[in-house]
C-alpha cells in the first residue's frame, strides 16, 4: 500500500496517499501501548506468585532450598488426586460442552425469547453456596447408592459451577461469527443439520470454546467444597489437607499446581487448534 | 432479538416451574424421620461393644485433623488396637458443618455420614434441640467433669487460650492481655479466626475481657469488646487469619490460639520460626469440646466404642500427648496415671489452675453480645 | 419463586409470535431441553431450600424474621453493601483493565505467542483464589511482605509507618482483580477476534479517526459481550469467599462470610437466616440481571 505511484494530489488522493502512513503510525503507537499495559499486567500477576515461591524456599531456616517441593512431591496422594481431578475435569469439560453448546447456539439462532431463562440460570451458581447445592444433593439423591458409589452427583457440581464461564464463553463466541448468515449459507448449499453444526460453526467456535474448556479445567481442578462434602479424593481437598497440617509444603504445592494446571491448559490450548492452517472463516483477523 | 424477546416464557417453561415447585412442596413436606429404631442402651459392656463393632468393621469420624490434640495417634491407636477401618471425613469442618453432615444423611447412611462427633460445647444446645445425638454414658462417666446429666453429650479435652509468639518477630515475650497493647506490638496481633465464625475467635474476645474484669464473667464481653477495640484503634490488631501459614511466613507473629495448638505448630515448625508458647497471666479460659454420638450413626457399636477408648485412661493420655488437657485430668493425676513426662512438655500448671470454664448457657449469652456487637464496637460501623 | 418472577419480567409488549414452522420449533426445543432439565434437577431442585428454609427459625418454626432482618439489621445491610461495592468496582474495573489487556494481546500488534501465553495463564489464574490467593498477596503486600521488605531494605521506606495497610475494601479488590482480569480477557479475546479488518479499513476509508471507529463502529459491536462479560465479572466478585475470609475475616463484612459464619460456623447457627441472606443474593442477581437484559436488547438492537 506504500508503493503507489505518483498521481496529481486531489484531496481524495491525498487522503489515500495519506492513509498508510497514519495507518502505520497509528500501529507502532499501538505496539508500545500494547507493551506497556502487557508490562503492567504481568508484574501484577507474576509479583503475588513470586512472594508464594520465595516463601516455599524458605522451609529450611536461613538458607533457601527445595525442601518444601520435596515433601510436597513424596506424597503419592499427590499424583493420585492431581490425576482424578484432571480426570474429572475432562468429563465435565465434555458434558458441560454438550449441554451448553446447543443451547447457546439455539437460543441465539431461534429462541432468543429464552434468553433471560439461561442466563439466569447460568448466573445462578454464583448466588448459590456450594455448601447448600451439595447439601441438596445429599438430601435428594443420597439415598440413590449409584449416585453416592460413582462420582455423578460430584461432576453435576462440576458442571454446575462451570455454567456461568462455558455458557459465556461460547455466547461471545457466537455473537463474533454471523451465526445466521452462516447457517442460512449452508442451508442454502444444501447442508444438513449435522454438517452446519459440526462442520461450519464449530469450527469458528473453536477460540471461544477453547476459552470455556480452560475456565472449567481450572474451575474443577480447584474445587473443593463439592469434593470435600461428598468424599471425593480430589486435588481440592488434599490441598487444604496439607494446608492444615504442614508450613511451606502448602505453598510450594500452590505453585506447582499453578504451573501443572496451565501445562495441562497449554496442552488443551494445543489440542484445540487442531492442524495448524485451519483458521476461522468468520471473524477472522 | 426485537420484540420477540419480550415475549413472556412460554408454556412449556410453565410446566417446568410448577414442576419445580410442585417438587419443592414436596421436600418441605418431608419431615425428619423418627430415630432409629431399636436404640442401644445407655450403658454397655465392653465384650458387647467390640462383638458389635466388629461387626461393623468400620466407623466414619469427621472434623478430626491429625494434629488437633494428637488426634492422627488416638485414631491410629484406635484402629489397631480394636482392628477397625476409620473413614475420616473433612478435617477442616467446624461444628456446624459436623452437625449438619448429621442432619443431611439422615437417611442415606452413607459414608457420608458420620458416626461420632467433636463439636464445640456451645453448639451442644443446637444438636439437642434438632434431636441429632444418640445418648450413651461411657464407663469412665463419673470422673467427667463436664457432661449432659443424660449422657448425649459429654467434653473430651480442653486447652486453654494462650499466645503464640514467633521469634525472632517478637523480641519481648507478652506475658498477659494488657501487654499486646503496647506500641512494639502494632501490626503484629492476630486471632484464629473471624469472630462471627470461629469459637476461638469469640474465645478470644472473651479472654481479654476476663482479664479486665477481674473474672467477672457477666462484664467479661463488653470488656473484652472494648479491649479489642483499643487493639484496633493503636493499629495492633490485623485480621489476618492466623493460621500456620500466616505464622511461617511472619504476618502474624503474635497468634492467640489453643495453647495445644500453638504447642503443635511449634513442633511442626521446629524453630522455623521459633515459636513460643505462653498462658497469659490472668484471663485464662477453658476450652472444652464435646463429644457425641450421631442418633443415625450408621454403626452404634463402633461409635461407642470409640467413646470407651477416647475417654479411657489411655485415650485421654493420647491427648496429653497432644498438648491438650483431658477432661479427667483431675481424676486421672489424683490416681497417679498421668506419666510424669508429658506432664513436663506442657506449660507451667499454675496457669491452669486459674482457667475458667464456661457453662453452656454463659457460653451462649457471651457469644451472642460478642457477635451481635462486634462490629458496631471494634470497626465503629453503624 | 425467583423462576417464577423470571417469567413476568422483560414482557412490556404484546407477545408477537415469530414466524416459524412447527418442525423447526421442535428441533430447537429438543436442544435446550436438556440443558434446563439439568439446571431443575441439578441447580433448582436442590436449591429450592435456600427458599423454603429462609423462613425457619432457629428452633425450627416458621417466621418472617429472617427476611425482615435482611432490612432493618444493620450489620446485614452493611454486608449487602460491601458485597455489591466490591463487586461493581472489581466487575467495572476488571473490564476496563482485562479489555485492555485482551486488547493489546490479539489486536496491539504483540506477537502471536505472547496471546497463547496470556490466555492459557488466564485459564489458570480466573480460578486462583481463596486461601492460596490472599496468601500470596499477604506474602506480597502485608506487613512482612516481599514488596514491603524490599522497599525497607533496598528503599528505606516503611510504607506501613505511614499507616498503609492492605487489609480493607481496597485491598481486597486489588486481590479479586486477579481472579477478573483473567476471565476478562479469555471471552473478550475470541470477541476481539470478530471484529473485522475491513470494517476498520473501511472507517478510515470513509474517513474516520480511531475514535470514530470505537465509537461508532467497534464497541457497539462489542457491547452485548462486554456487558454479558462485566455480569459474569460482577457475580464473580459476588459470590466470592474464601479469599476475604482468609485475607481479612474479622473486618471485612460481606454477605458470602456472613453466610459462612451462619451456616458453617462454630459460633452462630442460624442457617433460616443464612438461607434468608442467600435468597437476598439471589434477588439482587435477579434485579441486575434485569437491567443487564435491559441493555443488551439495547445494545443487541441494531445487529438484528
Amino acid at each position: 500500500m506504500r508503493d503507489r505511484p505518483p498521481i496529481a494530489p486531489t484531496a481524495t488522493v491525498k487522503a489515500i496517499v495519506e492513509t498508510p502512513v497514519k495507518t502505520w503510525k497509528r500501529v507502532r503507537k499501538f505496539n508500545l501501548w500494547s507493551w506497556i499495559i502487557l508490562g503492567i499486567g504481568l508484574i501484577y500477576f507474576f509479583l503475588p506468585l513470586l512472594a508464594t515461591f520465595e516463601f516455599s524456599l524458605r522451609a529450611i531456616k536461613g538458607r533457601y532450598s527445595l525442601e518444601a517441593y520435596r515433601i510436597a512431591f513424596s506424597d503419592p496422594a499427590f499424583f493420585r488426586s492431581f490425576g482424578l481431578s484432571m480426570l474429572w475435569a475432562i468429563l465435565t469439560i465434555i458434558i458441560t460442552l454438550l449441554l451448553v453448546l446447543p443451547t447457546a447456539y439455539w437460543v441465539h439462532l431461534r429462541l432468543p425469547r429464552l434468553r433471560p431463562a439461561v442466563e439466569f440460570v447460568t448466573l445462578m451458581p454464583f448466588v448459590v453456596p456450594a455448601v447448600v447445592l451439595v447439601f441438596g444433593f445429599i438430601r435428594m439423591y443420597g439415598r440413590y447408592t449409584f449416585m453416592v458409589s460413582i462420582p455423578i452427583l460430584l461432576i453435576a457440581g462440576y458442571i454446575v459451577l462451570s455454567l456461568p464461564y462455558m455458557f459465556r464463553a461460547v455466547d461471545a463466541g457466537l455473537r463474533a461469527i454471523d451465526v445466521r448468515t452462516l447457517t442460512e449459507a449452508a442451508q442454502s448449499l444444501g447442508a444438513s443439520w449435522p454438517t452446519i453444526i459440526f462442520r461450519v460453526i464449530f469450527p469458528n467456535l473453536r477460540v471461544a470454546i477453547l476459552s470455556g474448556v480452560f475456565l472449567t479445567f481450572a474451575i474443577v481442578m480447584g474445587e473443593f467444597t463439592f469434593a470435600n462434602l461428598l468424599v471425593w479424593p480430589a486435588f481440592g481437598p488434599y490441598m487444604e489437607l496439607l494446608g492444615a497440617k504442614e508450613a511451606y509444603a502448602p505453598q510450594a504445592l500452590a505453585v506447582v499446581s499453578f504451573l501443572l494446571t496451565w501445562g495441562s491448559i497449554g496442552l488443551l490450548a494445543r489440542i484445540g487448534r487442531g492442524a495448524p492452517g485451519q483458521g476461522q472463516i468468520a471473524g477472522a483477523r | 432479538m426485537t420484540t420477540s424477546e419480550k415475549r413472556p416464557m412460554s408454556r412449556r417453561d410453565f410446566l417446568k416451574l410448577s414442576m419445580a415447585a410442585g417438587f419443592s412442596a414436596w421436600l418441605a413436606s418431608c419431615a425428619p424421620k423418627a430415630a432409629e429404631t431399636g436404640e442401644l442402651p445407655v450403658t454397655m459392656s465392653m465384650d458387647d461393644l467390640v462383638a458389635g463393632a466388629t461387626k461393623e468393621g468400620e466407623l466414619t469420624t469427621i472434623a478430626l485433623p491429625h494434629d488437633w490434640a494428637n488426634y492422627g495417634e488416638i485414631i491410629e491407636t484406635f484402629k489397631s488396637k480394636y482392628n477397625m477401618k476409620v473413614n475420616e471425613l473433612d478435617p477442616n469442618a467446624g461444628s456446624a458443618d459436623e452437625l449438619a453432615a448429621i442432619e443431611a444423611n439422615k437417611e442415606s447412611r452413607g459414608p457420608q455420614a458420620p458416626d461420632v462427633v467433636d463439636i464445640g460445647v456451645g453448639h451442644t444446645a443446637n444438636a439437642m434441640t434438632k434431636g441429632l445425638l444418640g445418648a450413651y454414658k461411657v464407663s469412665t462417666w463419673d470422673s467427667i467433669e463436664m457432661k449432659d446429666p443424660d449422657g448425649y453429650w459429654w467434653a473430651e479435652y480442653y486447652g486453654v487460650l494462650a499466645f503464640e509468639v514467633s521469634k525472632p518477630a517478637i523480641e519481648n515475650t507478652p506475658q498477659d492481655w494488657e501487654d499486646l497493647l503496647k506500641p512494639e506490638y502494632k501490626g503484629k496481633v492476630a486471632m484464629a479466626g473471624a469472630v462471627d465464625k470461629s469459637n476461638e475467635a469469640v474465645q478470644t474476645v472473651m479472654a481479654a475481657g476476663l482479664s479486665r474484669s477481674g473474672g467477672d464473667i457477666e462484664k467479661a464481653p463488653e470488656m473484652g469488646l472494648q479491649f479489642w477495640k483499643e487493639m484496633n484503634d493503636a493499629g495492633n490488631f490485623i485480621p489476618v487469619i492466623a493460621d500456620i501459614g500466616p505464622i511461617s511466613q511472619g504476618e502474624t507473629p503474635l497468634a492467640i490460639q489453643w495453647d495445644y495448638l500453638g504447642l503443635a505448630n511449634r513442633d511442626k515448625l521446629a524453630g522455623n520460626p521459633e515459636i513460643e508458647v505462653v498462658v497469659p497471666k490472668t484471663g485464662v479460659i477453658a476450652g472444652p469440646y464435646a463429644g457425641g454420638i450421631s442418633a443415625y450413626a450408621p454403626h452404634p457399636y463402633a461409635a461407642r466404642l470409640w467413646w470407651e477408648f477416647v475417654m479411657s485412661d489411655e485415650g485421654q493420655n493420647l491427648y496429653l500427648k497432644g498438648y491438650a488437657h483431658p477432661i479427667r485430668f483431675n481424676d486421672m493425676a489424683s490416681r497417679g496415671v498421668v506419666p510424669q513426662e508429658m506432664l513436663d512438655r506442657l506449660p507451667p500448671a499454675e496457669n491452669y489452675a486459674k482457667a475458667t470454664f464456661l457453662t453452656v448457657e454463659q457460653l451462649q449469652v457471651a457469644n451472642k453480645y460478642i457477635v451481635e456487637n462486634w462490629r458496631k464496637v471494634v470497626l465503629g460501623e453503624g | 419463586m425467583s423462576r417464577e418472577s423470571d417469567i413476568r419480567l422483560g414482557t412490556g409488549e404484546a407477545p408477537v409470535a415469530p414466524p416459524q414452522t412447527p418442525k423447526k420449533i421442535n428441533w430447537a426445543w429438543l436442544g435446550v431441553i436438556p440443558f434446563f432439565l439439568f439446571a431443575i434437577f441439578f441447580l433448582f431442585l436442590p436449591s429450592a431450600t435456600i427458599f423454603i428454609r429462609s423462613f425457619e427459625a432457629p428452633d425450627g418454626s416458621f417466621t418472617f424474621e429472617n427476611i425482615i432482618s435482611l432490612f432493618t439489621k444493620a450489620d446485614i445491610v452493611n454486608a449487602y453493601q460491601a458485597s455489591l461495592s466490591i463487586s461493581v468496582i472489581t466487575a467495572l474495573a476488571g473490564a476496563i483493565f482485562g479489555f485492555l489487556l485482551a486488547y493489546a494481546v490479539v489486536l496491539g500488534g504483540l506477537p502471536a505467542g505472547i496471546r497463547t501465553f496470556l490466555t492459557t495463564f488466564s485459564g489458570v489464574a480466573s480460578n486462583f483464589a481463596g486461601v492460596p490467593l490472599a496468601f500470596a498477596f499477604i506474602a506480597t503486600m502485608g506487613n512482612a511482605g516481599l514488596v514491603t521488605r524490599w522497599m525497607e531494605t533496598v528503599l528505606g521506606f516503611d510504607i506501613h509507618a505511614t499507616g498503609f495497610t492492605i487489609y480493607n475494601i481496597w485491598g481486597l479488590s486489588i486481590v479479586y482483580m486477579y481472579f477478573q482480569f483473567p476471565l476478562m480477557v479469555l471471552i473478550m479475546a475470541p470477541a476481539l477476534d470478530g471484529l473485522r479488518r475491513e470494517w476498520r479499513e473501511a472507517c478510515e476509508n470513509l474517513g474516520g479517526s480511531t475514535a470514530h471507529y470505537w465509537r461508532y463502529v467497534a464497541f457497539p459491536i462489542l457491547m452485548p459481550t462486554l456487558l454479558g462479560t462485566m455480569i459474569l465479572l460482577f457475580g464473580n466478585a459476588f459470590g466470592a469467599y474464601a479469599t476475604a475470609y482468609a485475607f481479612a475475616g474479622s473486618f471485612i463484612n460481606l454477605v458470602t462470610i456472613l453466610i459462612g459464619a451462619q451456616i458453617q460456623g462454630d459460633v452462630l447457627f442460624n442457617p433460616g437466616l443464612g438461607n434468608a441472606l442467600a435468597l437476598g443474593m439471589i434477588v439482587i442477581m435477579l434485579i441486575s440481571m434485569i437491567g443487564y437484559a435491559y441493555m443488551q436488547r439495547r445494545a443487541a438492537r441494531w445487529t438484528r
